[in-house]
């Protein structure tokens, strides 16, 4: 696969506040890459930056191979996008919202392809109602189809899904998928929140602070055999020394009286059961969870979470 | 009652000076007067400019019309008409004194090289007029020059030039001298534009004397005009 | 570029608020010209007191071209609003909106951004300058006729033959376009430095207010730098009803006001082609 952005050692300071730290990644093509922090870690400055909206202290952003400060307009013409909510001429019709800035996407967008988008984005039939007599949803859904009217390869969504109902984020989150799966977008996705996403993405980019804590395939972040095991039992004085004489001691991550966690694939939840009955330890409760979305949650929720999550 | 006594001692000082004079000046100005009475009104043709150090006016033309003893009108079809106030009217009629006068010859003098008269015409009455000086050219029975001193508006002197209307004893071209008032308004009223500093330097001359200049194209004399011209718009 | 002025101006033509500043212009100049029909001939008394004393002036001295006038001098303050009202906008009000980061996700210059809004907003200047003409020309003319035009200066009284007063008007709004366009420009700049969008409506109303309070006391710190104030030369309307005009001085006002514009233009775009989106 090819690289479609490549971001290096990007910084950006707000006076003395650093909103991005030395932040380097790559986006290949036909990823659903989904960057994700918490609010204010940066997310929203680093696509601001690959828009072209802000501009970088140091650091360097290419697409395609181009350099974007010097090709910003030529580069612009194949990325769509929505930053926060997507804000639009009230007063104007969704239809002459979406025809205006397709205009503005410098290249001749005949009505055709503008019914089109209509269609993927299921506006059609609303078109020539005020945008300010749309719901937040279909305001977020007209926002997607000006990203994707000039039919950029790159698509970047900040937050897509903030401020709607959970349906409206089912219909977003069924969008997003339909346009990487049937219209073969490059897509870079960001949310504060891990569930919204975990689904979709491809590939997965955490910063916090401003810095990269962690990214890669989400194969491989949700690698199964790092699913933790949590199982709650009747207070046991002796579990440590049952567990230390065990076979599952090398997996084991956390061990009181009250709560074992284990990080291991969760196919051998059945066998460790089988065994903790076997040692007459009585077992109330079994959870399992990603090791993923527990760090994930720790860095978000910082210290309030960690505890429960480890 | 001072007045009247300064008339007699004009009157005698200048009989005395002047008596070797062909016609008598009460007599002479009896005549003057008699013809200037005789234009009961008319109406005249008229180019007028009008020099005042505060307006810029340009060239007015327009139909005069003047019916005695003091109704005056500038017709400029639709456009406006600026005359001087009543007491310094333009005709020599209302320069001269109507009622009973001193009449004191004043001497002679010379205008474009014509030996004039000069007459001191002095109103018995309480007018608007305290002293006129009339010079007087006696081969066409007209006055050249009045130099007329009034209560209010100051002195008022009229040059008269005349032509095809002499026997009417009516100028061709009357240029009248006049006081000017001092005009001003506050700028923060008019918020004028040129205050820049070189327009400052533009000439401010305090000049306290006026001229308008008229010149009379031709006049129709004693057909009748009705007073409804002269109402007031 | 063009495609972009288009747009501009559609989206200017499209908001109700655009017109808001057409029926002000028509309430404004209406309302003048009622106060006129009724009172006129006593505010004409008083203005022409001092004349009066020793000239008699008749004739409709009353008439459209000097309603015209004075329509023209009471709205020197309020225009410059209207026109923040829309250029102020430009940047700013797309900003508060939030559609000015849309707008710059698309392939477009931001150099050509300002001056499409700078464009917009002049033509937007001129068409209000011209219904201005409209109403308080022709409909004074109607409403109070023809005649020689009066016009009163502090230390002069300038009279204008009806006949030699038309091309004086079509110069003179040909003049304010420039003026108000030098407050479009103003307002374009103030609009870059925030993102709300009355900030720079009230700062570019507060700054003509300033200014003109300026340009017209009598102090001489001020006399020092009234040349260098552009609302010194935003009245230079005035000169062509002068006589003769002061053609030197128009001139040289123009050339200032030029100067201002192109001057808030470049800082602006400048400013504003690095500018960090962040509404």
């Amino acid at each position: 696969m090819k690289p479609i952005l490549e971001v290096t050692d990007l910084s950006k300071s707000f006076k003395k506040f650093k909103a991005v730290d030395k932040l380097s990644f790559t986006i290949e093509q036909g990823a659903v890459y989904g960057f994700l922090g918490q609010n204010g870690a940066g997310k929203s400055t680093t696509m601001r930056m690959l828009l072209g909206l802000i501009f970088p202290d140091s650091g360097t952003i290419a697409i395609n191979g181009y350099k974007f400060n010097n090709s910003r307009r030529f580069l612009l013409k194949n990325i769509g996008a929505v930053i926060e909510r997507p804000d639009l001429y009230g007063y104007l019709s969704g239809w002459d919202n979406l025809r205006m800035f397709a205009t503005l996407s410098g290249m001749s967008i005949p009505n055709k392809r503008i019914h089109e988008v209509l269609e993927i984005v299921g506006l059609k039939g609303r078109e020539k109602d005020k945008v300010k007599a749309y719901s937040q949803g279909m305001k977020q859904r007209l926002g997607i189809a000006i990203a994707m009217v000039h039919d950029p390869d790159l698509l970047i969504l900040d937050e897509p899904t903030n401020g709607l109902d959970p349906q409206g984020i089912a219909e977003i989150r069924a969008l997003v998928i339909s346009l990487s799966r049937d219209h073969n977008k490059t897509i870079l996705i960001s949310s504060h929140l891990l569930y919204e996403i975990e689904q979709i993405a491809t590939n997965m980019l955490i910063i916090h602070k401003g810095k990269k804590l962690s990214d890669g395939p989400v194969s491989q972040l949700f690698n199964p055999d790092e699913t933790l095991i949590e199982i709650e039992l009747q207070p046991e004085e002796n579990i440590k020394t049952v567990v230390e004489n065990s076979q599952w001691y090398g997996k084991s991550v956390r061990i009181s009286p009250s709560k074992l966690v284990f990080k291991m694939n969760p196919s051998f939840t059945p066998d460790l059961n089988r065994w903790l009955v076997n040692q007459n330890v009585n077992v109330l409760n079994i959870n399992s969870r990603h090791s993923f979305e527990a760090y994930f949650l720790s860095i978000t929720n910082d210290t309030a979470t960690t505890d429960r999550a480890i | 009652m001072i007045r009247m006594y300064c008339a007699y001692i004009f009157l005698l000082l200048n009989g005395l000076a002047f008596q070797s004079s062909a016609t008598e000046a009460p007599e002479l100005f009896e005549v003057l007067r008699n013809k200037v009475l005789s234009v009961h009104d008319y109406t005249a043709k008229v180019k007028m400019k009008i020099n005042v150090n505060y307006m810029r006016i340009p060239q007015l033309a327009g139909v005069l019309y003047y019916k005695s003893p003091d109704k005056m009108k500038l017709e400029r079809n639709g456009g406006l008409s600026i005359l001087p106030k009543k007491n310094i009217n333009l005709t020599l009629r209302n320069l001269i004194p109507s009622g009973d006068v001193l009449v004191i010859d004043a001497g002679a003098d010379t205008i474009e090289g014509k030996t004039v008269r000069i007459l001191k015409v002095v109103p018995t009455d309480d007018g608007a007029i305290v002293l006129t000086k009339i010079w007087v050219d006696e081969a066409r029975m007209v006055a050249m020059r009045t130099e007329t001193t009034t209560r209010d508006e100051g002195t008022v002197i009229m040059d008269l030039r005349y032509d095809k209307y002499v026997s009417f004893a009516l100028p061709d071209n009357v240029t009248i001298h006049m006081d000017i008032k001092e005009y001003k308004l506050p700028k923060g009223v008019t918020m004028d534009y040129n205050d820049l500093p070189d327009a400052k330097n533009i000439k401010k001359v305090k000049n306290k004397k006026g001229t308008i200049q008229i010149s009379y194209l031709n006049y129709e004399i004693n057909k009748g005009i009705s007073d409804s011209i002269f109402e007031k718009e | 570029m063009i495609p972009l002025l288009r747009i501009e101006l559609y989206k200017i033509f499209r908001r109700p608020r655009t017109y808001i500043s057409f029926g002000i212009v028509t309430a404004i100049t209406l309302v003048i010209q009622l106060a006129m029909l009724s009172d006129g001939k006593s505010f004409i008394g008083f203005a022409l007191q001092g004349v009066n004393e020793q000239f008699d002036i008749r004739g409709n001295i009353l008439n459209g071209y000097l309603i015209t006038y004075l329509i023209l001098q009471s709205l020197l303050i309020h225009i410059p609003l209207l026109v923040a009202l829309v250029a102020g906008d430009a940047l700013a009000g797309e900003a508060n909106a939030g559609t000015l980061r849309l707008m710059l996700t698309k392939p477009i210059s931001r150099v050509q951004l300002v001056f499409v809004k700078f464009l917009g907003s002049f033509v937007y200047t001129v068409l209000l300058i011209v219904w201005l003409a409209i109403v308080a020309l022709v409909l004074s003319l109607v409403l109070f006729g023809t005649g020689d035009m009066i016009n009163l200066k502090s230390d002069a009284f300038v009279l204008l033959l009806q006949d030699d007063i038309l091309w004086r008007y079509g110069l003179a709004f040909l003049f304010a376009v420039l003026a108000m366009t030098t407050i479009a420009a103003l307002s374009i700049f103030l609009s870059a430095f925030t993102d709300n969008a009355i900030g720079p409506v009230i700062s570019t109303m507060g700054i003509v207010v300033i200014l003109t309070i300026m340009s017209n006391l009598e102090l001489p710190l001020f006399n020092l730098i009234k040349p260098y104030l552009f609302t010194t030369h935003m009245i230079g309307w005035k000169g062509f009803f002068d006589d003769p005009v002061p053609y030197a001085a128009i001139m040289r006002s123009a050339g200032v006001l030029a100067m201002y514009t192109v001057g808030f233009l470049g800082i602006t775009m400048l400013y504003f082609n690095k500018k960090d989106i962040k509404s």
